[in-house]
Protein backbone atom coordinates (compact mmCIF):
# COMPACT_ATOMS: atom_id res chain seq x y z
CA UNK A 1 0.00 0.00 0.00
CA UNK A 2 2.36 2.31 0.73
CA UNK A 3 3.91 1.54 -2.23
CA UNK A 4 1.34 2.20 -4.03
CA UNK A 5 1.20 5.80 -2.38
CA UNK A 6 5.06 6.54 -3.27
CA UNK A 7 4.12 5.70 -7.09
CA UNK A 8 1.19 7.65 -7.17
CA UNK A 9 3.06 10.68 -5.52
CA UNK A 10 5.98 10.79 -7.93
CA UNK A 11 4.06 10.40 -11.12
CA UNK A 12 2.06 13.11 -9.97
CA UNK A 13 4.61 15.16 -8.78
CA UNK A 14 7.09 13.93 -12.08
CA UNK A 15 4.27 15.16 -14.30
CA UNK A 16 3.64 18.43 -12.48
CA UNK A 17 7.31 19.38 -13.10
CA UNK A 18 7.44 18.55 -16.95
CA UNK A 19 3.81 20.18 -17.35
CA UNK A 20 5.23 23.37 -15.71
CA UNK A 21 8.49 23.16 -18.18
CA UNK A 22 6.12 22.76 -21.02
CA UNK A 23 4.13 25.54 -19.87
CA UNK A 24 6.94 27.95 -19.23
CA UNK A 25 8.37 27.66 -22.46
CA UNK A 26 5.00 27.51 -24.60
CA UNK A 27 4.12 31.06 -22.24
CA UNK A 28 8.01 31.94 -23.11
CA UNK A 29 7.99 31.78 -27.21
CA UNK A 30 4.25 31.73 -28.19
CA UNK A 31 4.19 35.54 -29.24
CA UNK A 32 7.48 35.13 -31.06
CA UNK A 33 5.71 31.90 -32.69
CA UNK A 34 2.64 33.83 -33.46
CA UNK A 35 4.82 36.94 -34.99
CA UNK A 36 6.69 33.79 -37.42
CA UNK A 37 3.79 32.81 -38.44
CA UNK A 38 1.93 35.65 -39.51
CA UNK A 39 5.18 37.14 -40.92
CA UNK A 40 5.74 33.40 -42.84
CA UNK A 41 1.35 33.93 -44.03
CA UNK A 42 1.89 37.41 -45.23
CA UNK A 43 4.90 36.06 -47.26
CA UNK A 44 2.70 33.36 -48.88
CA UNK A 45 -0.27 35.39 -49.36
CA UNK A 46 2.25 37.99 -51.60
CA UNK A 47 4.13 34.97 -53.17
CA UNK A 48 0.60 33.62 -53.63
CA UNK A 49 -0.33 36.63 -55.64
CA UNK A 50 2.79 36.88 -57.73
CA UNK A 51 4.37 39.07 -55.54
CA UNK A 52 7.87 37.11 -54.13
CA UNK A 53 11.27 38.37 -53.87
CA UNK A 54 10.94 41.87 -52.52
CA UNK A 55 8.67 43.07 -55.35
CA UNK A 56 6.73 46.62 -54.62
CA UNK A 57 3.19 45.80 -53.97
CA UNK A 58 1.25 48.26 -55.57
CA UNK A 59 -0.81 51.34 -53.38
CA UNK A 60 -3.68 50.57 -55.30
CA UNK A 61 -3.84 47.03 -53.95
CA UNK A 62 -6.64 46.76 -51.43
CA UNK A 63 -6.74 43.40 -49.02
CA UNK A 64 -10.66 42.97 -47.28
CA UNK A 65 -10.82 40.41 -44.96
CA UNK A 66 -14.67 38.43 -44.50
CA UNK A 67 -14.43 36.65 -41.39
CA UNK A 68 -17.78 33.87 -41.16
CA UNK A 69 -19.72 32.63 -38.43
CA UNK A 70 -22.36 30.57 -37.34
CA UNK A 71 -25.01 32.43 -35.40
CA UNK A 72 -27.30 30.20 -33.35
CA UNK A 73 -30.21 31.54 -31.58
CA UNK A 74 -33.14 30.48 -29.91
CA UNK A 75 -34.48 29.10 -33.58
CA UNK A 76 -31.84 28.27 -35.61
CA UNK A 77 -29.00 28.78 -37.29
CA UNK A 78 -28.12 31.52 -39.26
CA UNK A 79 -24.57 33.11 -40.97
CA UNK A 80 -23.02 35.54 -40.55
CA UNK A 81 -20.14 37.71 -41.72
CA UNK A 82 -18.21 40.44 -40.26
CA UNK A 83 -17.03 42.36 -43.30
CA UNK A 84 -15.83 46.31 -43.73
CA UNK A 85 -18.74 48.63 -45.05
CA UNK A 86 -18.17 51.77 -47.02
CA UNK A 87 -17.52 52.85 -50.69
CA UNK A 88 -14.30 51.78 -52.06
CA UNK A 89 -11.77 54.68 -50.21
CA UNK A 90 -13.32 55.26 -47.24
CA UNK A 91 -13.65 53.62 -43.88
CA UNK A 92 -16.89 52.87 -42.79
CA UNK A 93 -15.65 50.68 -40.39
CA UNK A 94 -17.16 47.14 -39.83
CA UNK A 95 -20.74 45.52 -40.07
CA UNK A 96 -22.11 41.63 -39.43
CA UNK A 97 -24.20 40.84 -41.79
CA UNK A 98 -26.57 37.78 -40.94
CA UNK A 99 -27.65 35.85 -43.85
CA UNK A 100 -30.73 32.42 -43.08
CA UNK A 101 -29.18 28.99 -44.45
CA UNK A 102 -31.80 29.84 -47.45
CA UNK A 103 -29.66 32.53 -48.65
CA UNK A 104 -32.02 35.57 -47.39
CA UNK A 105 -31.42 38.78 -45.63
CA UNK A 106 -31.77 39.04 -41.62
CA UNK A 107 -29.95 42.03 -40.22
CA UNK A 108 -27.33 44.20 -40.74
CA UNK A 109 -25.48 44.88 -37.28
CA UNK A 110 -22.67 47.54 -36.90
CA UNK A 111 -20.04 46.68 -34.94
CA UNK A 112 -17.77 48.62 -33.41
CA UNK A 113 -14.21 47.45 -33.71
CA UNK A 114 -10.71 48.52 -34.97
CA UNK A 115 -8.66 47.27 -37.62
CA UNK A 116 -5.87 45.93 -35.56
CA UNK A 117 -8.80 44.45 -33.28
CA UNK A 118 -10.16 42.65 -35.78
CA UNK A 119 -6.92 40.43 -36.89
CA UNK A 120 -7.63 38.94 -33.00
CA UNK A 121 -10.29 36.27 -32.46
CA UNK A 122 -10.90 37.02 -29.16
CA UNK A 123 -11.07 40.76 -29.30
CA UNK A 124 -13.05 39.99 -32.47
CA UNK A 125 -15.63 37.77 -31.06
CA UNK A 126 -16.55 39.64 -28.20
CA UNK A 127 -16.82 43.14 -29.99
CA UNK A 128 -19.59 40.50 -32.31
CA UNK A 129 -21.18 39.31 -29.03
CA UNK A 130 -21.44 43.19 -28.11
CA UNK A 131 -23.22 44.18 -30.97
CA UNK A 132 -25.40 41.54 -31.36
CA UNK A 133 -26.62 40.94 -27.57
CA UNK A 134 -26.65 38.20 -25.30
CA UNK A 135 -29.51 35.52 -27.07
CA UNK A 136 -27.40 34.64 -29.39
CA UNK A 137 -24.10 32.39 -29.78
CA UNK A 138 -21.77 32.72 -32.62
CA UNK A 139 -18.82 30.87 -33.96
CA UNK A 140 -16.59 31.43 -36.21
CA UNK A 141 -15.19 29.00 -38.81
CA UNK A 142 -13.08 30.44 -41.63
CA UNK A 143 -11.94 33.76 -43.26
CA UNK A 144 -11.56 35.07 -46.45
CA UNK A 145 -9.45 37.94 -48.25
CA UNK A 146 -10.67 39.60 -50.77
CA UNK A 147 -7.95 41.04 -53.27
CA UNK A 148 -8.94 44.49 -55.37
CA UNK A 149 -6.71 46.55 -57.55
CA UNK A 150 -8.33 50.23 -57.63
CA UNK A 151 -11.70 48.78 -56.39
CA UNK A 152 -11.93 45.68 -58.76
CA UNK A 153 -11.91 42.22 -57.13
CA UNK A 154 -8.43 40.75 -58.16
CA UNK A 155 -8.51 37.51 -55.97
CA UNK A 156 -9.74 35.30 -53.33
CA UNK A 157 -7.50 34.27 -50.56
CA UNK A 158 -8.90 31.24 -48.86
CA UNK A 159 -7.82 29.92 -45.57
CA UNK A 160 -8.63 26.47 -45.07
CA UNK A 161 -8.43 22.57 -42.90
CA UNK A 162 -9.18 19.70 -43.89
CA UNK A 163 -8.27 16.01 -42.77
CA UNK A 164 -5.47 14.46 -43.62
CA UNK A 165 -3.57 11.01 -43.14
CA UNK A 166 -2.68 12.24 -39.88
CA UNK A 167 -4.00 15.31 -38.61
CA UNK A 168 -5.47 18.31 -40.08
CA UNK A 169 -4.01 19.97 -42.91
CA UNK A 170 -3.86 23.86 -43.22
CA UNK A 171 -4.05 25.21 -46.82
CA UNK A 172 -4.03 28.88 -47.87
CA UNK A 173 -5.77 28.91 -51.67
CA UNK A 174 -5.38 31.64 -54.17
CA UNK A 175 -8.31 31.84 -56.65
CA UNK A 176 -9.06 34.82 -59.27
CA UNK A 177 -12.63 36.23 -59.46
CA UNK A 178 -14.13 33.64 -62.02
CA UNK A 179 -13.21 30.77 -58.92
CA UNK A 180 -10.35 29.44 -61.02
CA UNK A 181 -7.12 28.12 -58.87
CA UNK A 182 -3.98 30.97 -58.55
CA UNK A 183 -2.01 29.08 -56.36
CA UNK A 184 -2.39 26.75 -52.82
CA UNK A 185 0.44 26.64 -50.36
CA UNK A 186 0.50 24.09 -47.18
CA UNK A 187 1.02 25.86 -44.38
CA UNK A 188 0.54 23.31 -41.79
CA UNK A 189 0.77 19.77 -41.89
CA UNK A 190 2.21 16.33 -40.09
CA UNK A 191 2.32 13.89 -42.96
CA UNK A 192 4.66 11.39 -42.91
CA UNK A 193 8.08 12.97 -44.04
CA UNK A 194 8.93 11.64 -47.41
CA UNK A 195 5.47 10.45 -48.77
CA UNK A 196 2.46 12.36 -47.46
CA UNK A 197 5.24 15.37 -46.47
CA UNK A 198 5.58 15.64 -50.41
CA UNK A 199 2.32 17.48 -50.95
CA UNK A 200 3.72 20.82 -50.20
CA UNK A 201 6.47 20.21 -52.95
CA UNK A 202 5.68 21.88 -56.42
CA UNK A 203 5.44 19.42 -58.51
CA UNK A 204 2.15 18.42 -56.21
CA UNK A 205 0.96 21.71 -55.11
CA UNK A 206 1.61 23.41 -58.69
CA UNK A 207 -0.41 20.91 -60.50
CA UNK A 208 -3.89 23.03 -59.24
CA UNK A 209 -2.66 25.95 -60.78
CA UNK A 210 -4.72 27.87 -63.24
CA UNK A 211 -6.34 24.79 -63.22
CA UNK A 212 -10.60 26.17 -64.03
CA UNK A 213 -13.09 26.21 -61.54
CA UNK A 214 -15.47 24.18 -64.33
CA UNK A 215 -12.29 21.34 -63.46
CA UNK A 216 -11.98 22.05 -59.75
CA UNK A 217 -15.62 21.04 -58.84
CA UNK A 218 -15.28 17.55 -60.51
CA UNK A 219 -11.16 16.95 -60.14
CA UNK A 220 -10.14 13.30 -58.95
CA UNK A 221 -6.86 11.77 -58.15
CA UNK A 222 -5.39 9.82 -60.64
CA UNK A 223 -2.81 7.02 -59.87
CA UNK A 224 -0.74 6.73 -62.28
CA UNK A 225 3.02 8.01 -62.92
CA UNK A 226 3.60 11.70 -63.87
CA UNK A 227 5.04 12.39 -67.30
CA UNK A 228 8.46 13.32 -66.83
CA UNK A 229 7.91 16.53 -68.94
CA UNK A 230 5.00 17.90 -66.70
CA UNK A 231 7.21 16.95 -63.62
CA UNK A 232 9.94 19.58 -65.07
CA UNK A 233 7.03 22.31 -65.79
CA UNK A 234 5.71 21.88 -62.38
CA UNK A 235 9.24 22.12 -60.51
CA UNK A 236 10.39 25.13 -62.98
CA UNK A 237 13.03 23.56 -64.38
CA UNK A 238 11.95 24.73 -67.71
CA UNK A 239 11.70 27.70 -69.47
CA UNK A 240 8.80 30.30 -68.60
CA UNK A 241 7.18 29.91 -72.05
CA UNK A 242 7.21 26.54 -72.44
CA UNK A 243 6.74 25.62 -68.90
CA UNK A 244 2.95 27.59 -70.16
CA UNK A 245 2.52 25.68 -72.77
CA UNK A 246 3.14 21.79 -71.10
CA UNK A 247 0.48 23.36 -68.13
CA UNK A 248 -1.71 24.42 -70.58
CA UNK A 249 -1.52 20.84 -71.60
CA UNK A 250 -2.66 19.14 -68.55
CA UNK A 251 -5.01 21.91 -67.46
CA UNK A 252 -8.09 19.88 -67.33
CA UNK A 253 -6.22 16.85 -66.55
CA UNK A 254 -6.99 15.00 -62.71
CA UNK A 255 -4.52 15.52 -60.15
CA UNK A 256 -1.33 12.77 -60.31
CA UNK A 257 -1.48 11.31 -57.08
CA UNK A 258 1.73 11.22 -55.33
CA UNK A 259 3.95 7.76 -55.13
CA UNK A 260 2.62 5.98 -51.70
CA UNK A 261 0.91 8.66 -50.14
CA UNK A 262 -2.61 8.24 -52.15
CA UNK A 263 -4.81 9.29 -49.26
CA UNK A 264 -2.45 12.55 -48.39
CA UNK A 265 -3.20 13.60 -52.29
CA UNK A 266 -6.36 12.55 -52.42
CA UNK A 267 -6.71 14.50 -49.03
CA UNK A 268 -5.78 17.76 -50.55
CA UNK A 269 -7.47 17.77 -53.61
CA UNK A 270 -10.51 16.46 -52.30
CA UNK A 271 -9.99 19.68 -49.85
CA UNK A 272 -9.57 22.09 -52.46
CA UNK A 273 -12.38 20.75 -54.18
CA UNK A 274 -14.66 21.74 -51.10
CA UNK A 275 -13.17 24.80 -50.62
CA UNK A 276 -13.77 26.16 -53.90
CA UNK A 277 -17.51 24.99 -54.23
CA UNK A 278 -18.35 26.11 -50.92
CA UNK A 279 -16.43 29.44 -51.33
CA UNK A 280 -18.41 29.99 -54.83
CA UNK A 281 -21.84 28.91 -53.19
CA UNK A 282 -21.25 31.02 -50.31
CA UNK A 283 -19.81 34.07 -51.92
CA UNK A 284 -22.66 34.10 -54.95
CA UNK A 285 -25.30 34.39 -52.03
CA UNK A 286 -23.29 36.86 -49.90
CA UNK A 287 -22.85 39.35 -53.34
CA UNK A 288 -26.75 38.53 -53.49
CA UNK A 289 -27.77 39.67 -50.51
CA UNK A 290 -25.24 43.04 -50.58
CA UNK A 291 -26.52 43.92 -53.84
CA UNK A 292 -30.70 43.90 -52.93
CA UNK A 293 -29.78 45.59 -49.51
CA UNK A 294 -27.82 48.11 -51.45
CA UNK A 295 -24.69 47.69 -48.65
CA UNK A 296 -21.50 49.39 -49.82
CA UNK A 297 -18.79 47.46 -49.44
CA UNK A 298 -14.90 48.41 -50.70
CA UNK A 299 -14.77 44.81 -52.83
CA UNK B 1 28.29 1.61 -10.92
CA UNK B 2 30.73 3.13 -13.42
CA UNK B 3 32.42 2.26 -16.48
CA UNK B 4 36.13 2.75 -17.53
CA UNK B 5 35.29 3.86 -21.05
CA UNK B 6 36.92 7.27 -22.08
CA UNK B 7 34.67 9.82 -23.09
CA UNK B 8 35.90 9.50 -27.08
CA UNK B 9 35.00 5.38 -26.25
CA UNK B 10 31.94 6.22 -25.32
CA UNK B 11 30.82 8.22 -28.47
CA UNK B 12 32.69 5.69 -31.65
CA UNK B 13 30.92 2.38 -29.09
CA UNK B 14 27.44 4.55 -30.24
CA UNK B 15 28.73 4.87 -34.09
CA UNK B 16 30.34 1.30 -34.52
CA UNK B 17 30.18 -1.17 -32.29
CA UNK B 18 26.29 -0.43 -31.01
CA UNK B 19 25.17 0.96 -33.66
CA UNK B 20 21.31 2.00 -33.40
CA UNK B 21 19.77 0.56 -36.80
CA UNK B 22 22.88 -1.72 -38.17
CA UNK B 23 23.38 -3.56 -34.39
CA UNK B 24 21.03 -2.65 -31.96
CA UNK B 25 18.21 -2.75 -34.90
CA UNK B 26 16.30 -0.29 -33.07
CA UNK B 27 14.17 2.24 -34.31
CA UNK B 28 13.23 0.27 -37.14
CA UNK B 29 9.81 2.27 -38.15
CA UNK B 30 11.97 5.76 -39.01
CA UNK B 31 14.99 3.99 -40.38
CA UNK B 32 12.69 2.00 -42.71
CA UNK B 33 9.98 4.97 -43.41
CA UNK B 34 11.87 8.15 -43.40
CA UNK B 35 15.13 7.37 -44.45
CA UNK B 36 14.20 7.70 -48.46
CA UNK B 37 16.89 10.95 -48.96
CA UNK B 38 19.76 11.60 -47.52
CA UNK B 39 18.24 15.36 -46.26
CA UNK B 40 15.68 13.32 -44.37
CA UNK B 41 18.27 11.23 -42.73
CA UNK B 42 20.12 14.28 -42.34
CA UNK B 43 17.15 16.00 -40.08
CA UNK B 44 15.48 13.86 -38.40
CA UNK B 45 19.20 12.02 -37.02
CA UNK B 46 19.86 15.68 -35.94
CA UNK B 47 16.44 15.84 -34.08
CA UNK B 48 17.48 12.60 -32.36
CA UNK B 49 20.61 13.82 -31.71
CA UNK B 50 19.36 16.73 -29.80
CA UNK B 51 16.51 14.73 -28.28
CA UNK B 52 19.19 11.66 -26.70
CA UNK B 53 21.71 14.37 -25.46
CA UNK B 54 18.72 15.92 -23.54
CA UNK B 55 17.18 13.14 -22.12
CA UNK B 56 19.96 11.18 -21.19
CA UNK B 57 21.68 14.29 -19.25
CA UNK B 58 18.29 14.95 -17.75
CA UNK B 59 17.87 11.50 -16.57
CA UNK B 60 21.00 11.19 -15.25
CA UNK B 61 21.10 13.97 -12.99
CA UNK B 62 17.44 12.56 -11.35
CA UNK B 63 18.23 9.37 -11.29
CA UNK B 64 18.81 8.66 -7.72
CA UNK B 65 14.94 10.08 -7.50
CA UNK B 66 13.02 8.04 -9.86
CA UNK B 67 11.29 4.96 -7.96
CA UNK B 68 12.28 1.74 -9.44
CA UNK B 69 8.46 0.66 -10.80
CA UNK B 70 8.05 4.20 -12.42
CA UNK B 71 10.98 4.06 -14.42
CA UNK B 72 9.65 3.92 -18.30
CA UNK B 73 6.66 6.65 -17.85
CA UNK B 74 9.66 8.90 -16.34
CA UNK B 75 11.53 8.18 -18.96
CA UNK B 76 8.86 9.08 -21.83
CA UNK B 77 8.11 11.68 -19.87
CA UNK B 78 11.51 13.11 -19.75
CA UNK B 79 11.34 12.89 -23.55
CA UNK B 80 7.88 14.20 -24.13
CA UNK B 81 9.10 17.36 -22.62
CA UNK B 82 12.28 17.44 -23.91
CA UNK B 83 10.51 17.48 -27.39
CA UNK B 84 7.88 19.78 -26.69
CA UNK B 85 10.61 22.03 -25.39
CA UNK B 86 12.85 21.63 -28.58
CA UNK B 87 9.78 22.02 -30.95
CA UNK B 88 8.61 25.56 -29.42
CA UNK B 89 11.92 27.13 -29.15
CA UNK B 90 12.42 26.21 -33.29
CA UNK B 91 9.40 27.08 -34.00
CA UNK B 92 10.08 30.36 -31.98
CA UNK B 93 13.66 31.23 -32.75
CA UNK B 94 14.75 29.69 -35.88
CA UNK B 95 11.94 29.40 -38.16
CA UNK B 96 14.36 28.27 -40.99
CA UNK B 97 15.29 25.47 -39.45
CA UNK B 98 11.59 24.57 -38.01
CA UNK B 99 10.52 24.97 -41.41
CA UNK B 100 12.40 22.13 -42.36
CA UNK B 101 13.15 19.77 -39.31
CA UNK B 102 9.59 20.53 -37.53
CA UNK B 103 8.04 17.60 -38.73
CA UNK B 104 10.85 15.33 -37.49
CA UNK B 105 11.05 16.52 -33.62
CA UNK B 106 7.46 15.71 -33.12
CA UNK B 107 7.56 12.31 -34.44
CA UNK B 108 10.69 10.93 -31.93
CA UNK B 109 8.54 11.02 -28.73
CA UNK B 110 7.85 7.19 -29.33
CA UNK B 111 11.54 6.25 -30.83
CA UNK B 112 13.04 3.30 -29.04
CA UNK B 113 15.98 3.56 -29.42
CA UNK B 114 15.98 6.95 -26.87
CA UNK B 115 14.28 4.65 -24.39
CA UNK B 116 16.54 2.02 -24.14
CA UNK B 117 19.70 4.25 -23.80
CA UNK B 118 18.12 5.69 -20.96
CA UNK B 119 16.95 2.59 -19.40
CA UNK B 120 20.58 0.84 -20.37
CA UNK B 121 23.10 3.40 -19.82
CA UNK B 122 21.69 6.83 -18.52
CA UNK B 123 19.82 5.64 -15.29
CA UNK B 124 23.10 3.77 -14.14
CA UNK B 125 26.19 6.29 -15.36
CA UNK B 126 27.30 9.29 -14.51
CA UNK B 127 26.16 12.67 -16.48
CA UNK B 128 29.65 13.60 -18.35
CA UNK B 129 29.49 9.63 -19.63
CA UNK B 130 25.69 9.83 -20.35
CA UNK B 131 26.65 13.14 -22.04
CA UNK B 132 28.98 11.10 -24.64
CA UNK B 133 26.98 8.26 -24.97
CA UNK B 134 24.03 10.48 -25.82
CA UNK B 135 26.47 12.05 -28.33
CA UNK B 136 27.87 8.56 -29.91
CA UNK B 137 23.78 7.21 -30.13
CA UNK B 138 22.78 10.33 -31.91
CA UNK B 139 25.61 10.26 -33.83
CA UNK B 140 25.44 6.37 -34.85
CA UNK B 141 21.67 6.97 -35.86
CA UNK B 142 22.55 10.06 -37.70
CA UNK B 143 25.19 8.06 -39.66
CA UNK B 144 23.05 4.81 -40.16
CA UNK B 145 20.12 7.43 -41.80
CA UNK B 146 22.50 8.90 -43.93
CA UNK B 147 23.55 5.99 -45.35
CA UNK B 148 20.15 4.26 -45.72
CA UNK B 149 19.23 8.03 -47.23
CA UNK B 150 22.21 7.35 -49.40
CA UNK B 151 21.73 4.14 -50.96
CA UNK B 152 18.02 4.83 -51.64
CA UNK B 153 17.62 8.11 -52.83
CA UNK B 154 20.55 7.08 -54.99
CA UNK B 155 18.93 4.05 -56.22
CA UNK B 156 15.27 5.27 -55.93
CA UNK B 157 15.13 8.45 -57.28
CA UNK B 158 18.57 8.61 -58.91
CA UNK B 159 19.86 12.01 -57.21
CA UNK B 160 22.18 12.87 -53.84
CA UNK B 161 21.12 15.46 -51.88
CA UNK B 162 17.79 16.45 -54.52
CA UNK B 163 20.40 16.99 -57.08
CA UNK B 164 19.97 14.65 -59.85
CA UNK B 165 23.21 12.59 -60.19
CA UNK B 166 21.95 9.56 -62.43
CA UNK B 167 19.96 11.32 -64.99
CA UNK B 168 17.26 8.49 -64.59
CA UNK B 169 15.51 6.87 -61.71
CA UNK B 170 17.15 2.79 -61.35
CA UNK B 171 14.91 1.58 -59.35
CA UNK B 172 11.17 3.28 -58.08
CA UNK B 173 10.65 0.24 -55.82
CA UNK B 174 13.68 1.88 -53.25
CA UNK B 175 11.50 5.17 -52.57
CA UNK B 176 8.39 2.46 -50.62
CA UNK B 177 8.79 1.65 -47.67
CA UNK B 178 9.16 -1.98 -48.22
CA UNK B 179 12.16 -1.40 -49.91
CA UNK B 180 13.69 0.08 -46.45
CA UNK B 181 13.47 -3.62 -45.19
CA UNK B 182 15.54 -4.80 -47.85
CA UNK B 183 18.35 -1.98 -47.63
CA UNK B 184 18.48 -2.05 -43.79
CA UNK B 185 18.86 -5.67 -44.11
CA UNK B 186 21.55 -5.95 -46.62
CA UNK B 187 23.77 -3.25 -45.22
CA UNK B 188 23.54 -4.64 -41.67
CA UNK B 189 24.71 -8.16 -43.33
CA UNK B 190 27.28 -6.20 -45.00
CA UNK B 191 28.72 -4.64 -41.93
CA UNK B 192 28.61 -7.52 -39.80
CA UNK B 193 30.61 -9.53 -42.49
CA UNK B 194 33.40 -6.65 -42.43
CA UNK B 195 33.45 -6.86 -38.82
CA UNK B 196 33.51 -10.86 -38.34
CA UNK B 197 35.99 -10.38 -41.10
CA UNK B 198 38.52 -7.79 -39.46
CA UNK B 199 38.09 -10.19 -35.96
CA UNK B 200 39.29 -12.92 -37.93
CA UNK B 201 42.03 -11.22 -39.28
CA UNK B 202 43.02 -9.74 -36.10
CA UNK B 203 43.16 -12.95 -34.78
CA UNK B 204 45.02 -14.52 -37.59
CA UNK B 205 47.85 -11.81 -36.87
CA UNK B 206 47.89 -12.27 -33.22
Amino acid sequence: MKNFLTIIFRLTASCLVAGLIMGTTFVLTNKAKKANEHAREQKVVFALLGYSGGQEIPESMGMHELYRYVVTDGEGQSIGYLLPVGEHGQDGGFSFVRIGLDGSFLNQTSVPVSEENVRDQGERDKAIQAALGGDKTIRFTDQTIVVTDHGQRTAYLLSGKFPGFKTNIAIILALDPEYSVIGLEVMEHEEDPGLGAEIEQDYFKNQFKYKPFEKIKSIEVAKKPMPDEYFAALEGNVDEAAADDIMQQYRDQDIYALTGATISSVAVSSGVKGMTRKFAYRLDLLDNVLEQQQIAVPF
Amino acid sequence: MSNDKTSLQLVTNGILKENPIFKLALSMCPAVGISTTVMNGIMLGLAVLFVQVFSSVTISLIKDFIHPRIRIPTYTLTIATWVTVIDLTLAAFFPVAYAKMGIFVKIIVAFAIITMRLEMFACKETVSDSFWDGIGMGMGFLLGMVTIGFVRELLGSGAIMGYDVLGFKPLLFFILPSAGFFVVGLMMGFFNWIETRYAQRKRGNA
